[in-house]
């Protein structure tokens, strides 16, 4: 090894070029080579400069002083001023005196639980992806000052929450009875009060809108809401109102105030549209009108995001992004497309807490004169049909499955009724354990003769006869009267936003040609806070026009795993003009065409 | 003591400042700025930060407090708006950050976390509410209690996993710009 103090040696100049250095002055007395060989070390890389140890005397101290740079630092920053707003204070309006949760609701929200915001992939600005990766959980910000929460919710509804309160188009999809109504009202209370809403408009089936303003009651009691109705002056007053942040209307209301609701001087900043099926005809005068509508955020909330084609999600998808989907993509490719906006939780997935669901077949023979009315029904369909020619359509395959169900469920000539035997049995039992049951019927005149036979029972009725005034008089009724055990209702008036969880048994009479409606239907029982098993009963006359559309739906709910899972698809999906010619065993006379619910 | 900033907050703010190891970039500065309710009001990050050869000799062992709170501490400190009522960070060489930065500096532990393997020493440890803290022996706790007091239900730690998702995020979005 060379001997550094023989000659000159080179060490770095770039630290005594920096103006702004730390200083590091490094002494010896015996020994410079040490620090000579760290400087070395140290400036192996760099530019040299001259030091010259040869003018060192031996055994004296040799002090050698030598700056370091302090290298930049690059640094960079994100500010969010939403924050300074997020206080209940600094609301644009009036928070009604009195109202809110008690003291302790905060009590409710769970400890151990964190629940994350994630942003979605469609935000892309790196500062907005940060703010909402920033935010804190859920749970504290409902644990925070005044908010709250009247019950404990579900894992499950926190994760949905966290899913719609970044989204700009989003689906909320979950099952029926998983709470998507409670899941959309905290995500809206927590961006009001984040400061990022001030006008929300959310667009419901008229039947729904006592519901949503319940449930706005006691998730966010203290939002004020206005519900549009009465008459049109004083629609026009509330659409043009800004005291409260949220207006709610129903789908007719809206068609029928549809300037106004376009012209509220700027835009929404968001808007839900609940039981979104609703829109999936996308040339629909409702599906137009919402398009519409000027908005920032655009929310679906639905538990049949395809009831019949996948062109059901297309309309769907036109309210919440445009162009994103379209009819021709395949089942797989447009789940896959779709997946970042939508969210769609299955009860036996999450609520492994919830009671069992229990399916029954109730295969029955129709009666001698149920069947001798039914052949002579069908074959006189078939002639006509047949006789049509190329003239037959689809609506006149319609009305002949629609007599032949309706002689499945009573014989018009005689009143026979297999399905009813079998029912009244299974009503008596149910009446006799204490229980209640609801029964579905696509025909209000299938549930008013099933109301006389079964006048025993007291049943209650709930179709579109039922005047809308009275209707939760009725629902009230059988809730809280434990001599009314049954429950007739219609599957168009009581498919949908009905809570009936406190009956355990449910009753297919007909079938409908939609497994969505079924499970609909079926979910009015079956869902949060259902006391016990739920026992599905689903008629089915053998050998009959409904057995052959039972086979029509399992091919329908296989169309659905398609689209919501990764499944591969088992056979070509989707019901052709030859399939539906088919449940006669007749040929189509023309090419494919969609069936309509 | 460096600068000292002259900023004072508007509102009380709460400061969270954390700084990843990577085996490959080494070093890389998080600081959040929070309202008391946890709400975000700034983050701060760095570039990585690698110590060059000759840093790690001539620093010796006072390279990772020099690293942690001179160079990525304060300078990440000194670009907020305004100081904190109290600084927390979740590792060790950080707390040395407090020679720079008027306001306390507060170190929060867990008990399965990192901290654990490498326990701080010559620290004074206490819990506040939910929270395990330790400051440094010289630091006076009577001086942070009124605010420890008004954090008892403030999970100290839980930002940090907010700073280290952002972190991850900021470095998947592109490098870091110059502030």
């Amino acid at each position: 090894m060379a001997d550094p103090a023989a000659a000159p040696l080179n060490v770095s100049s770039w630290a005594r070029e920096t103006a702004c250095a730390n200083l590091f002055s490094l002494s010896t007395a015996t020994s410079p080579l040490d620090v000579l060989t760290a400087w070395t070390t140290a400036s192996e890389s760099v530019a040299a400069v001259s030091l010259d140890l040869r003018k060192a005397m031996p055994g004296r101290a040799v002090t050698l002083t030598v700056e370091l740079p302090k290298p930049r630092l690059k640094v960079q920053s994100f500010r969010f001023p939403e924050a300074v707003a997020a206080t209940l204070s600094k609301l644009d309006f009036p928070i009604p005196s009195g109202v809110g949760f008690a003291a302790d609701a905060a009590a409710a929200v769970p400890l151990r639980q964190v629940t994350r915001l994630r942003p979605p992939a469609d935000i892309v600005k790196l500062e907005d992806r940060l703010y909402y990766l920033l935010q804190p959980s859920l749970e504290a910000v409902l644990r925070e000052g005044s908010l709250g929460i009247p019950f404990q919710p579900f894992s499950y509804q926190m994760e949905g929450i966290a899913f719609l309160y970044p989204r700009f188009a989003a689906v909320l999809a979950d099952e029926m009875g998983l709470g998507k109504t409670m899941q959309a009202i905290t995500a809206v209370r927590l961006l009001i009060h984040a400061g990022e809403l001030r006008s929300v408009l959310l667009v419901c089936p008229k039947p729904l809108v006592s519901n949503w303003r319940r449930e706005f009651s006691q998730w966010a009691p203290e939002l004020p809401i206005t519900i549009i109705e009465g008459d049109q002056a004083k629609r026009r007053w509330q659409w043009q109102s800004v005291e409260s942040p949220i207006k709610i209307a129903n789908y007719e209301v809206l068609q029928r105030d549809r300037s106004q609701a376009l012209d509220v001087g700027g835009s929404f900043d968001l808007v839900i549209l609940d039981e979104a099926q609703r829109i999936k005809n996308r040339s629909g005068a409702t599906s137009q009108t919402v398009r519409e509508i000027p908005r920032r955020r655009s929310w679906a909330l639905t538990g049949t995001p395809v009831e019949n084609s996948a062109e059901d999600l297309v309309g769907i998808f036109e309210f919440l992004a445009p162009g994103l989907l379209s009819a021709e993509m395949k089942p797989r490719a447009m789940g896959r497309t779709a997946a970042e906006y939508i969210l769609r939780r299955t009860k036996d997935k999450v609520l492994t807490e919830l009671p069992p669901k229990t399916f029954r077949d109730a295969e029955v023979e129709l009666s001698a004169m149920q069947r001798e009315s039914y052949q002579l029904a069908e074959e006189e369909g078939i002639v006509r049909l047949t006789s049509l020619a190329d003239a037959a359509t689809i609506q006149h395959v319609f009305e002949l499955v629609l007599r032949l169900k309706q002689i499945c469920n009573f014989d018009p000539a005689t009143g026979d009724s297999s399905k009813y035997e079998r029912l009244e049995a299974d009503l008596e039992e149910v009446a006799a354990s204490g229980r209640k049951a609801i029964v579905f019927s696509q025909w209000v005149s299938t549930l008013q003769t099933l109301s006389e036979r079964l006048r025993r029972f007291q049943p209650l009725e709930y179709h579109g006869q039922v005047p809308t005034g009275k209707r939760d008089g009725v629902i009230e009724e059988f809730r809280n009267n434990s001599q009314r055990h049954v429950m007739l209702i219609s599957y168009g008036a009581g498919g949908v936003g009905l809570n009936l969880q406190f009956a355990e048994y449910v009753f297919l009479f007909d079938r409908w040609w939609n497994p969505a409606v079924e499970d609909q239907a079926i979910n009015r029982a079956h869902r949060i806070g259902a006391a016990g098993p739920v026992t599905v009963t689903r008629f089915l006359a053998l050998d009959t026009i409904e057995q052959r559309i039972d086979q029509v739906l399992r091919e329908k709910r296989e169309l659905f795993d398609t689209i919501f899972s990764d499944a591969e698809p088992q056979r070509a999906l989707g019901l052709t003009h030859q399939e539906i010619f088919g449940l006669f065993k007749l040929q189509c006379p023309s090419g494919p065409v969609r069936l309509a619910a | 003591m460096a600068q000292r900033d002259s900023k004072s907050p508007q509102q009380p703010m709460l400061g969270f400042l954390t700084v990843l190891e990577h085996e490959q970039h080494g070093l890389t500065g998080g600081y959040l700025l929070l309202t008391t309710t946890g709400r975000p009001l700034e983050f701060h990050c760095t570039a990585p930060v690698k110590p060059s050869r000759a840093q790690q000799i001539l620093f010796g062992p006072t390279l990772a407090p020099y690293l942690y709170g001179e160079h990525i501490g304060q300078t990440l400190v000194m670009k907020g708006s305004a100081l904190p009522v109290i600084l927390f960070t979740d590792v060790a060489p950080a707390l040395a950050v407090g020679q720079f930065v008027e306001a306390p500096v507060v170190m929060v532990l867990s008990t399965t976390g990192r901290e654990k393997r490498a326990e701080p020493t010559g620290l004074q440890l206490f819990c506040a509410g939910q929270n395990h803290l330790a400051i440094p022996a010289s630091e006076s706790r009577e001086r942070i209690a009124a605010q420890l007091e008004s954090l008892a239900d403030f999970d100290c730690l839980e930002p940090f996993g907010r700073i280290r998702e952002a972190i991850e995020e900021a470095q998947r979005g592109g490098s870091a710009k110059a502030a």
